[in-house]
């Protein structure tokens, strides 16, 4: 499978730096997903999960607020403000993972349906991981 | 001969001001190593969203990107007004941490004022705006209080009208000087020009291999608009984070120059002090003996 470089960057650091086999983004106008050599494209993300397939097959789950990814055929930048990732140790991590994402989402200021979808990802995401 | 209790005194006051001067190297350590902290995890980020936006402006000048044309990514060759806003620090203390951002601005100024460019100076910090409110030079905007505990939405507002004023036409070109944090040693000066996104290091040539850039969105401008601004006002709260950080390293330096100073003072001092009390005791003695000498 081939795989490419994927950077999720926030103001407080890097959440994400790996190789990835694809990647599903929250993009303005509806989610679209990346694999390995996607012509280069820029566009706004809006509030939502990225979903990441990691070279060994797991799904990562990050949540944005607010976001800009760049593509081009050898990486995938994404630029996000604010940023929680679902995963942990155990269920415990976990569980403080999807709390903190969950405030995130409260946050983000225009709340409406799209939120409430995102909520509701966010419990599968978690879900699937315990 | 020096009088004893004159150097008596003036070694206790230099000691008092090594002693102020340490706690305030100690206080700047302190609030260095959380700055720096901050600074350096958002450096990442403003990098790569430079990068980002570096790549689709030089695409939009090789036109690999059709039909847009936006007033933030192309060359303005006769600006008529410009914008310079300035960071310095809210305190002094700290060596040539403000001097130098300070001569940085005036020869932007001269620069412009010799192509009879409008300048419209804005600064934030309050050294650096009595500086110039001192030399009568007039300023546009003056903000304090926030060099020294950066605030994004505070940034956000103040680069804000910038941005507009940009897009409208108002203004020409935006730039932010600030002297940066590079080591606990070094502060590195910055000027950069942040609008118009200068296009000018980007190779066409090498980029010619790579596909076409597609900027997906309903309306390519609001995009890159939206992006821009991102841009603007992150470099503007990464400049002020970045200069807090070089601002605590300057002072401590200047601290730290300042007790060893101190130090070497009050050693001479003391030799001195030294001196003149042995010579204090042999008048004394010689006093005595001759006295003695003229009883016999």
């Amino acid at each position: 499978m081939e795989t490419f470089k994927l950077e999720i960057i926030t103001p407080n650091g890097e959440i994400f730096h790996d190789n990835a086999v694809s990647v599903t983004l929250p993009g303005e106008e509806g989610e679209f997903g990346v694999l390995a050599h996607h012509s280069s494209v820029s566009t706004l993300l809006e509030a939502g999960v990225v979903d990441i397939e990691k070279e060994d097959k797991t799904v990562e789950s990050v949540l944005i607020n607010w976001g800009v990814v760049h593509v081009d055929e050898q990486q995938v930048v994404v630029l996000v403000e604010g940023a929680v990732a679902i995963r942990g140790e155990n269920e415990s991590a976990i569980a403080d993972a999807l709390e903190e994402a969950k405030a995130l989402v409260k946050s983000i200021e225009d709340s409406g349906q799209a939120i409430a979808s995102v909520s509701a990802k966010l419990e599968t995401a978690a879900q699937n991981l315990i | 001969m020096a009088n004893l209790k004159d150097i008596q005194r003036q070694i206790k006051s230099v000691s008092n001001t090594q002693k102020t001067t340490r706690a305030m190297k100690l206080v700047s350590t302190a609030k260095l190593r959380r700055a720096e902290e901050l600074a350096k995890r958002s450096r990442l980020y403003s990098e790569k969203l430079n990068q980002v936006i570096a790549e689709i402006a030089g695409r939009l000048k090789c036109n690999k990107v059709g039909g847009i044309n936006s007033r933030c990514f192309s060359d303005i060759n006769n600006p008529k007004t410009v914008d310079i806003i300035f960071v310095t620090a809210d305190k002094g203390l700290c060596g040539g941490f403000n001097i130098q951002t300070i001569k940085a601005v005036n020869k932007l100024l001269k620069e412009y004022k010799d192509k009879d460019v409008k300048v419209r100076l804005s600064g934030i910090g309050k050294k650096g705006v009595e500086f110039y409110k001192y030399n009568e030079v007039e300023l546009y905007e003056a903000i304090s209080n926030l060099s020294s505990k950066p605030d994004k939405k505070r940034s956000d507002k103040f680069i804000r009208t910038s941005i507009a004023e940009f897009k409208d036409g108002k203004v020409d070109a935006v730039h932010i000087v600030y002297n940066g944090f590079k080591n606990m040693m070094t502060q590195e000066l910055h000027v950069n020009r942040i609008l118009p996104v200068d296009t000018n290091k980007f190779d066409c040539e090498a980029s010619e291999a790579q596909s076409m850039l597609e900027i997906e969105a309903q309306d390519d401008e609001k995009m890159l608009d939206s992006l821009v601004s991102k841009y603007v006002e992150y470099n503007m709260y990464y400049a002020l984070i970045d200069s807090v950080a070089a601002e605590h390293s300057a002072r401590m330096q200047a601290m730290d120059t300042a007790t060893n100073n101190a130090a070497d003072m009050v050693k001479s001092l003391n030799v001195k002090f030294n001196k003149a009390r042995q010579a204090a005791i042999t008048t004394e003695l010689i006093e005595i003996i001759s006295g003695v000498e003229s009883m016999k």
